[in-house]
């Protein structure tokens, strides 16, 4: 694949999830660093370095869609794909309009994975400066 | 005062008369004996009235016959001092100055009235009319103080016996008495004929001698004494003495002696000798009789008070009333009253019953009154006061009523006992007379106590018997009225008694042979039979027979009929007689109708309770997805991680262990969260099993973890150490916990996100057999006032529910013998608890 050895991040709460989203992404030649909440995840992951953020919806502590919110108030453009057990619509939606690359319904094939991931990383990255005020 | 004045006349124109022929001193000076009579007779404070009445009488016989008048006058002051020295110690000194009937009192009249008196009075009397008549001194003294003393000893008695005596009991007196007297009367005048007449002649000159007369006298004297009492003596010494006299003024007798002073003076001595120990005895033999009168009227008395207890000893209270008025006539009688009086204080203490005898009428009386006719005698005897009154108008102001109804009866005196028992007033005894009390009452009173006191027991026992009787009529209209079948059986299980439900009731309530237990039959002995087969028969002796024992308060059994085609269900209880013989009560009941309508509410229960947790796991449906797409997409990520290790040239093992290890998880992950769904919607009877409470809270939390996930709300959850045992049906409890979690998530929807935490809760209370589950919010809570209108059916605040979660949620609570309730927090929000009994420790 052609984003092979960028940098992935995966947070979810599920440890067995979040387990078997990382073997997959390694799999795939990614280098992986998972975390359990938002909160582990901004203090243990370096965003700038992080080429595609996969992001549970629903977690104990802020949500993925409200780190979303934050990470684009800050101005920092990482792309998220969304996975979610019972994403409905209108947070899909949601989500997509707030600029997120892909929305995943649990559970998912390793292919759709894959296609968002790699849409993520192909997706152009303005610079930091460009953050709006 | 005539009368007295006339008596001293007439005595002293005797005293005069009196008189030997040719002798100055009268042998007998009545006057003086006259004049002690009288005073005898009445209060010293009007003795001056008698003595100034008897002086005309004085002046009028000796100023014709008596000189000088200094001297007559003098003789009148004599003669009264004898009579106030003697009446005045006598008043003084004896209890009953005018009864001889008692040898101290009679011992006391010779004494005083016929010694000291004269031998006082003599000495001025002496010296009086030697000084003015110039006679001797000694010889004057020696004259008059013997006729003095023979007057005083023998008229005073008779005299004053004769007035008072109460001749209208001459009408009680038997024939033969007065046969008896008049025989008395003709020997005593024979034999002072004979006696004081001198020999009769030549005939009889050979019997005749100077002793004859005393020989004579002396039996017909003891006669008198001894039949007819000091009375009868004192008036046959009377005659003899004046006989005797008589004789010796005839100078016919033995008295008649050569010097007439000796004769005279011989036949005083002879008398007054003669006379004491005669009056002494009479009055001893009187003392006698007396007591033993009174013994035997005592006997009398004591036979009555025992017949008239042992009347009412067995007597049904059906009869204590004719007894009553029977025994009420036959005390009056034997007491000699009026008229007797029973009252009994109704029940309600406001009025009475008069039940009363008169002697006057025959038939027993009964009259009614209101205890406010009454008040003040009501209220006296209430307090155990008796009354007591000789005439009405003693009663104090207060009795006023009292006194106008009394004077209208004619009542002159009465008495009023209260007749007490078991410290309570039942009611009085009266005693009423419309005559002068007489004599003796004191002793009537306390007669009157003893036979109030038997009145007042028979009144008691009625009183308990009639109550006791209405008691047993209760308790046997109580038993008869039960659809229970109720037998009291005795120490070895015989049947002793049975109600009519017992003897009505359907043939399948027992095995065969106890079903037709009867009276006298053994209860248990049916149960035995088929204990060999029958389980519940075998429980039903075991535990009949630790009641027996006294090893066990009570027994209940629920067993359904062996017999019967259609099932029946009966409930068998047996509880302690108590009684000093032991024994039991045995009841059986025919719950089938019961029954039924118990398992058809359990089953609509049931049906309800599924209803709610399907809806519930509608609810939920959402977050349960979830629940179940955590491990499938574990599984997956993790399935397609190791197919794409595989194909790798040098797998990884290791790394496909521990892939296949978490596969092998989540796959479990979701059978779990499968098998709590269908637990949860499976629709079931009870089936009450020992849980582990802190598990089956945990199970529930996990349930709605996914759900609170969703909903952003926290649920802290806080196990009981102890980890508390109930025993009960899993599902039923699981959804009693799922509904106050729902609840409690739903209370707090329109909080703020950080304040939304559940806290559920396990806590034991070993010493009350308790353990409780709690689940708190921080939501809207709930007004105090609707406390109980929340676990109503179709009570919500909700916009989606039907509002029949927390009344579920009571009757499973409930039927598990718990309690749930609903407190408001301090802070925002409500906690829910409830509560359910610890299950008893395992036997090892």
């Amino acid at each position: 694949m052609n984003g092979a050895g960028k940098r992935i991040v995966v947070v979810d709460d599920d440890p067995s999830v979040r387990r078997g989203l990382e073997r997959l992404l390694k799999s795939a030649g990614y280098r992986v660093t998972s975390f359990a909440s938002v909160q582990d995840m901004l203090t243990g992951a370096d965003l700038d370095s992080t080429a595609c953020l996969v992001l549970d919806v629903r977690m104990p502590g802020p949500s993925g869609l409200e780190l979303q919110a934050a990470l684009a108030h800050e101005g920092m453009r990482v792309p998220i794909v969304f996975i979610s057990g019972h994403g409905d619509v209108q947070m899909a939606v949601r989500a997509m309009k707030a600029g997120a690359v892909d929305f995943l319904s649990k559970p998912f094939d390793a292919e759709e994975l894959f296609d968002a991931v790699e849409q993520a990383i192909q997706r152009p990255r303005p610079a930091k400066a460009s953050k709006r005020r | 005062m005539l009368l007295v004045a006339l008596g001293y006349y007439v005595g002293a124109s005797i005293g005069f008369a009196l008189k030997f022929p040719h002798v100055t001193p009268s042998v007998m000076w009545p006057p003086n004996a006259v004049l002690t009579t009288t005073l005898l007779l009445t209060r010293p404070r009007r003795w001056w009235i008698y003595i100034l009445a008897v002086l005309p009488a004085h002046l009028a016989v000796e100023l014709p016959l008596i000189s000088p008048s200094a001297l007559v006058l003098g003789l009148f002051v004599t003669n009264c001092s004898e009579a106030m020295l003697a009446a005045g110690l006598l008043h003084w000194l004896s209890d009953q100055p005018t009864r001889f009937d008692m040898l101290r009192r009679m011992a006391l009249f010779v004494g005083a009235a016929a010694v000291v008196a004269p031998l006082v009075s003599t000495f001025p009397d002496a010296a009086l009319v030697s000084a003015l008549r110039g006679e001797r001194y000694w010889s004057v003294w020696l004259t008059r103080f013997p006729s003095n003393v023979l007057a005083e000893l023998t008229i005073t008695p008779p005299l004053v016996m004769l007035i008072t005596a109460r001749y209208d009991r001459l009408r009680t007196v038997p024939l033969g008495r007065f046969v008896e007297g008049a025989a008395l009367a003709f020997a005593l005048l024979a034999v002072a004929v004979v006696g004081f007449g001198g020999p009769p002649g030549e005939a009889m000159g050979g019997l005749w001698s100077v002793q004859t007369p005393f020989v004579l006298l002396l039996p017909c004297l003891l006669w008198s004494a001894v039949r007819f009492g000091p009375r009868g003596l004192s008036v046959c010494l009377l005659v003899t003495v004046l006989l005797a006299i008589r004789a010796g003024m005839l100078e016919v007798g033995v008295f008649t002696m050569p010097h007439r002073e000796d004769g005279v003076l011989a036949l005083q001595l002879f008398l007054t000798i003669v006379s004491i120990p005669l009056l002494c005895m009479a009055s001893v033999m009187e003392e006698r009789r007396r007591t033993s009168d009174a013994l035997a009227e005592r006997l009398a008395f004591e036979e009555m008070l025992s017949r008239l207890s042992n009347a009412f000893v067995h007597l049904p209270s059906s009869e204590t009333d004719r007894t009553l008025e029977t025994w009420l006539e036959r005390v009056g009688e034997h007491l000699q009253l009026d008229c007797l009086i029973l009252l009994e204080f109704s029940g309600t203490g406001d009025a009475f019953v008069a039940r009363s005898w008169n002697a006057a009428t025959p038939k027993p009386g009964l009259l009614m009154f209101a205890s406010d006719d009454f008040p003040w005698a009501v209220a006296q005897l209430r307090r155990e006061q008796p009354l007591n009154f000789t005439d009405p108008d003693d009663l104090p102001m207060a009795a006023l009523g009292e006194r106008a109804i009394l004077r209208r009866h004619g009542v002159r005196s009465g008495t009023v006992l209260p007749l007490e028992a078991g410290g309570r007033v039942l009611g009085g005894l009266a005693v009423i007379r419309f005559a002068e009390a007489p004599a003796g009452q004191e002793q009537i009173e306390s007669r009157l106590g003893l036979v109030g006191e038997v009145f007042a027991s028979a009144l008691a026992r009625r009183e308990t018997e009639d109550a006791l009787r209405a008691s047993e009529g209760m308790k046997s209209a109580i038993l008869a009225s039960l659809g229970s079948g109720v037998a009291v059986v005795d120490r070895k299980g015989t049947i002793i008694a049975v109600n009519d439900s017992w003897v009505k009731r359907t043939d399948e309530a027992a095995p065969p042979a106890a079903s037709e237990a009867g009276v006298g039959d053994n209860y248990l002995a049916g149960w035995r039979q088929v204990a060999a087969r029958v389980a519940h028969a075998r429980e039903a002796v075991a535990g009949i027979e630790a009641v027996l024992q006294r090893r066990r308060e009570s027994f209940a059994l629920t067993y359904p009929s062996s017999s019967s085609p259609k099932s029946r269900w009966f409930q068998l209880s047996a509880v302690p007689l108590e009684s000093s013989d032991g024994g039991a009560v045995i009841s059986q009941t025919d719950i089938t109708d019961w029954k039924h309508a118990e398992l058809e509410a359990q089953r609509s229960r049931e049906e309800l309770a599924h209803f709610t947790r399907v809806s519930t796991m509608g609810a939920l449906a959402a977050s349960l997805a979830h629940e179940l797409n955590q491990p499938l997409t574990g599984i997956l990520s993790n399935a397609q991680a190791a197919r794409r290790f595989l194909q790798a040239k040098s797998p990884d093992l290791d790394e496909i262990r521990a892939i296949l290890a978490d596969i092998v998880a989540d796959d479990k992950r979701a059978g779990e969260v499968i098998e709590r769904l269908r637990e949860l919607l499976r629709k079931g009877g009870s089936q009450p099993e020992r849980l582990d409470l802190n598990g089956l809270v945990r199970d529930v939390v996990k349930l709605v973890g996914s759900d609170a996930l969703i909903r952003n709300v926290q649920i802290h959850v806080v196990f009981s150490a102890d980890a508390p045992t109930v025993a009960g049906d899993r599902i039923q409890l699981q959804q009693v916990v799922l509904n106050l979690l729902v609840n409690a998530m739903d209370a707090m929807t329109d909080c703020p996100r950080e304040e939304r935490v559940v806290t559920v809760e396990t806590t034991t209370n070993e010493p009350d057999g308790l353990a409780c589950v709690s689940v708190g919010d921080a939501g809207v809570g709930f007004d105090p006032s609707k406390h109980d209108q929340i676990f109503e059916p179709f009570y919500t605040t909700k916009t989606q529910g039907m509002g029949m979660g927390l009344s579920i949620s009571r009757s499973i609570v409930e039927a598990h013998e718990g309690r749930i309730w609903a407190t408001k927090n301090t802070g925002p929000g409500a906690t829910f608890r409830f509560t359910l009994p610890l299950a008893a420790p395992r036997v090892p």
